[in-house]
């Protein structure tokens, strides 16, 4: 196995990476501590082992890391723990039972990133995966619409049931998906950008090349209107809008675009009634407080009620907002940490955001940049989307909070993603020549068992 | 492609930042209005079933208390041994519906993990005859300690039991609410400082003040004798009440409430010293009050409107047209020339205390065997209104309207001077069947003023509209004043 005495950049990044990821752990328990010394929380000893898995689970990541990919970004991994200590805390805060599943789910989640750092040893070798993945993440869009396995919940159908596992499969899709548009766009943007003809004033690429993205995203936006989950279709347009727009450096597409996302949010409002319902909603809340005015407004007071400082960890009523260990976790923090709580959380996004862009922007192949820009986008929009439907800035769609909400299928993707990413950045520190390329686990279990069958013989 | 990265990146950081100012919006600028909505209120269920400290009134009788239940849902049930007496006072306290007024504003100290107590400034012996006093019609009656600012009753009809609000039967609690909701006369709000009303005479206290400091009007002034005026921009003459003839010196067309030497007054003042007479009142300004959703006095126009409507201005130097006053407010008035001038900032909490369970209420008074005071509300002046001179001037004129003026018939104690002023706001125009508010303004002793008492009768019913305010508010006005000065001795 490889040497563990790691040298220079590689060494500093992840002792720097050692020391952050610390800290995250004191935070995290010592919010937890606070939570669990408040008279109004019934949390109890026993549970206190979840916790500590939770912390235990981010050394391990740091560990394999430092295994497998010590080139990556310093603050990935340490920016993730605390906001995923963060919604933790604040989940077994608010009920026990979900405390115990969020637990499993860390693990599962912490579990899937280690399976993507190991098995993804070159991310250009997603490439290959392009169509496969396409396939998928449409099947998997497609799935919460089969009769006997997908259901409804909370309005939207969006979930799957499998056994005794329930999960979202759009969470995964769009992960399979930002890897097929950066993988296709890779392969053909000068295609797409030479083959441009003057229509209408307009230099419009020839459709033969756009089809299959056209496609694709017309169909996961159709299935997701279909399943009422209009804040997974902004995140999907987006994605796409964005990748494009990157790819060609064409503003057009920019323009283009928004300019679809407008109409089609204008026909949405006219056509559906569960749109035009959340936009009155959000226009208008105090007036619909017995009613869909509810739980935006309660979020609200209870925002205010925490000020600028918060009532304290443990010491306000975030249970009295519906869904606060889910879509509107953000509110129970503001109600809680405070006005400074809640900035803290925002700027742990924003460097989350930033640290994701870097990769893209350190990134030495088209592939990668693109992948890591369609995947920050997605964590940026989805946060936004969530984060903003919450204080009032637009309309509330119901998306969970990347690492912050109850829920598996949100972890564990959004772990995925922070794995893909931590990939990449390894990947670009050994194309720099920042750190010593050394094969990647796999290659190191195909070499190690070469090498025995040499000595064998 | 890396510029194209930037920018996103900057796009996202500007998308935060929105995020970031509608957090700071939400939590820190508009906080205030947030935190005081009577809807922000829901408790866990834990938190509202603990017992809750008591509030208490200035001569020691309990208002609000908890007490423990065998059955039910719930150990500790609120309740208001006076029914209906305070609910505008202590609001009530409630799992599904919120709370409102003390139990709402105190509930941090009433619900602490030691309950604190709150008394009140208001004396249960003077809200009984208030009540009383008011036999059911729709009006309010306010009796204010000229000193302090202290409010000593403060009772509105149509009223309403708190008890039945709080019930835990959520149900029973919904459909009293329910009737409370559909009333047009709007029991759960206290006519006494949640509404205002259009002030009649009473504002002739106002008129006068402002006549008097900016010299539009002397002590030496007369008015002739007439029976209607027209006033300048208009062809509409004004009439004095039921048609008079009416004229004379300033004590006498006070003391008889002429409204045409007002209506001239007013116009002689003019638009912009008339509205920063106003002003100096408090009208068109938030009447800082320590209970929920005090209503705010208006003049109903700015200078500017004024300009080109100089009959609109005479009318409303007789309180008519679009001026409406809270009764609270008239108190506080009406107490400010009793106080020489000096208007203080009404209040209800006297005292609050950090340990319930040391509070010992009883015997005309409340105490507490070791310091426990968290805070005295202290005496706050909010405004001046006139100069001392100005108001003794007032006093004298409105001393005339009890001895031998529009209150003489009803506001009369032997061997007490009272200062008054009545007031009868027409609602309809002259011609259609007449409704109107019955006021009534007061303080006693005129000499060393220790109250100040304002009875309005709400125009609902056929009774009030056919009377004038000194005959209908004024025994209300008789009754508190006997109590409060007997009370005091």
């Amino acid at each position: 196995m490889a040497d563990l005495t790691l040298t220079g950049a590689a060494r500093a990044r992840r002792r720097t990476e050692a020391g952050l990821v610390a800290m995250a752990c004191v935070f995290a328990a010592g919010a937890y501590a606070l939570a669990y010394d408040s008279p109004r929380t019934d949390m109890s000893l026993a549970r206190l082992p979840l916790m500590l898995t939770v912390l235990a689970l981010w050394g391990l990541a740091h560990l394999v890391v430092r295994r497998v990919a010590n080139g990556a970004d310093a603050l990935l991994l340490p920016v993730v723990a605390v906001l995923h200590g963060t919604g933790f805390v604040m989940i077994a805060r608010l009920a026990n039972k979900w405390a115990d599943l969020q637990t499993v789910w860390s693990v599962v989640g912490v579990g899937a990133f280690l399976a993507v750092l190991v098995l993804v040893d070159r991310p250009l070798d997603l490439r290959r995966w392009q169509w496969t993945c396409l396939g998928a993440g449409l099947v998997l869009l497609v799935l919460p619409m089969v009769p006997g396995l997908g259901f409804t919940s909370g309005g939207a159908r969006i979930w799957v049931s499998i056994g005794p596992i329930n999960f979202q499969p759009g969470e995964f899709a769009k992960i399979l998906l930002a890897v097929f548009f950066a993988a296709y766009l890779d392969e053909r943007r000068t295609l797409i950008v030479q083959s441009e003809h003057r229509l209408w004033g307009l230099n419009l690429p020839e459709m033969r090349h756009l089809a299959p993205i056209a496609v694709a995203w017309g169909l996961s936006v159709l299935v997701m209107v279909g399943q009422r989950d209009l804040g997974s279709s902004l995140m999907f347009f987006s994605l796409f809008v964005v990748m494009l727009w990157v790819a060609t450096e064409k503003t057009g597409y920019l323009v283009v675009g928004s300019a679809l996302f407008l109409a089609g949010a204008t026909a949405a409002y006219f056509l559906f009634d569960h749109v035009r319902s959340r936009v009155e909603v959000w226009l208008d809340p105090w007036s619909r407080f017995t009613d869909r005015g509810y739980q935006p407004v309660k979020a609200l007071f209870g925002m205010a009620n925490g000020g600028l400082w918060g009532e304290g960890l443990g010491n306000g009523q975030p249970s009295a907002i519906p869904a606060a260990h889910n879509d509107f976790i953000f509110a129970a923090i503001g109600e809680e940490l405070g006005m400074m709580g809640a900035a803290a959380v925002l700027a742990a996004y924003v460097l989350l955001v930033g640290a994701g862009m870097r990769v893209a922007l350190r990134a030495q192949r088209d592939f990668e940049k693109l992948l890591a820009v369609g995947l920050t986008t997605i964590l940026a929009v989805q946060t936004f989307v969530i984060i903003g439907g919450v204080l009032r800035v637009v309309p509330l769609t119901g998306v969970t909070l990347p690492f912050m909400s109850y829920g598996g299928s949100s972890l564990v993707s959004n772990y995925v993603v922070l794995a893909l990413l931590v990939r990449m950045s390894d990947a670009t520190a050994r194309e720099l020549r920042e750190v010593p390329s050394i094969p990647g686990v796999r290659e190191r279990v195909a070499m190690r068992l070469a090498q025995r069958r040499e000595t064998r013989r | 492609m890396n510029q194209r990265i930037r920018h996103l990146t900057v796009a996202f950081v500007v998308l935060f930042g929105i995020l970031f100012m509608q957090l700071s919006n939400w939590q820190v600028v508009r906080r205030d209005a947030l935190v005081r909505d009577s809807r922000n209120n829901t408790l866990d269920r834990e938190r509202f079933d603990s017992p809750r400290g008591r509030i208490v009134t200035a001569d020691g009788v309990v208002i609000a208390e908890s007490v423990e239940k065998d059955t039910g849902e719930f150990r500790w049930q609120r309740r208001y041994p006076a029914g209906d007496l305070y609910p505008h006072i202590t609001g009530h306290y409630t799992l599904s519906f919120g709370s409102t007024q003390l139990e709402h504003l105190e509930r941090r100290l009433l619900s602490a993990s030691t309950p604190g107590a709150v008394e009140v400034t208001v004396r249960d012996d003077l809200q009984r005859v208030a009540q009383a006093a008011l036999a059911g019609r729709d009006g309010s009656a306010v009796v204010v300690e000229v000193a302090t600012g202290a409010v000593l009753a403060m009772y509105s009809n149509p009223t309403y039991d708190p008890n039945q609000v709080a019930q835990h039967s959520g149900a029973a609690a919904e459909a009293y609410l329910e009737v409370l909701n559909a009333d047009p006369e709007k029991p759960l709000l206290a006519n006494a400082f949640q509404e205002r009303y259009m002030p009649g005479s009473t504002f002739k206290i106002l008129t006068t003040t402002i006549g008097l400091e900016t010299g539009a009007l002397t002590t030496a002034s007369t008015f002739p004798n007439e029976r209607r005026w027209v006033p300048p921009n208009t062809d509409n003459p004004i009439q004095n009440y039921a048609g008079k003839t009416c004229g004379g010196d300033l004590a006498e067309v006070f003391r008889r409430s002429c409204n045409i030497p007002f209506a001239r007054t007013a116009v002689a003042i003019g638009p912009s010293e008339f509205v920063a007479g106003v002003n100096r009142f408090g009208l068109d300004q938030t009447l800082p009050f320590d209970l929920q959703g005090a209503a705010t006095s208006t003049f109903g126009g700015t200078a500017g409107d004024f300009d080109n409507s100089l009959a609109l201005l005479a009318i409303h130097g007789f309180g008519q047209g679009s001026v409406q006053v809270v009764p609270l407010h008239m108190a506080m008035i009406t107490a400010s020339v009793a106080n020489g001038g000096v208007m203080l900032e009404p209040r209800v909490v006297k005292r609050t205390f950090a340990d319930d369970a040391l509070v010992i209420p009883g015997n005309g008074t409340v105490s507490s065997p070791i310091d426990n005071i968290v805070r005295t509300t202290p005496v706050r002046q909010w405004r001046r209104t006139m100069a001392a001179t100005t108001a003794a001037t007032l006093t004298t004129s409105m001393e005339g309207v009890t001895q031998s003026g529009t209150a003489a018939c009803c506001l009369q104690i032997p061997g007490v001077r009272i200062a008054a002023k009545t007031g009868t706001a027409q609602l309809n125009p002259e011609g259609e069947k007449q409704r109107s508010h019955a006021w009534i303004t007061a303080f006693a002793p005129a000499e060393a003023p220790k109250y100040a008492v304002t009875v309005m009768l709400k125009g609902t019913s056929e009774e009030i509209s056919a009377g004038t305010g000194g005959r209908l508010a004024g025994p209300v006005a008789r009754q508190l004043l006997v109590a409060a000065l007997n009370g005091a001795q």
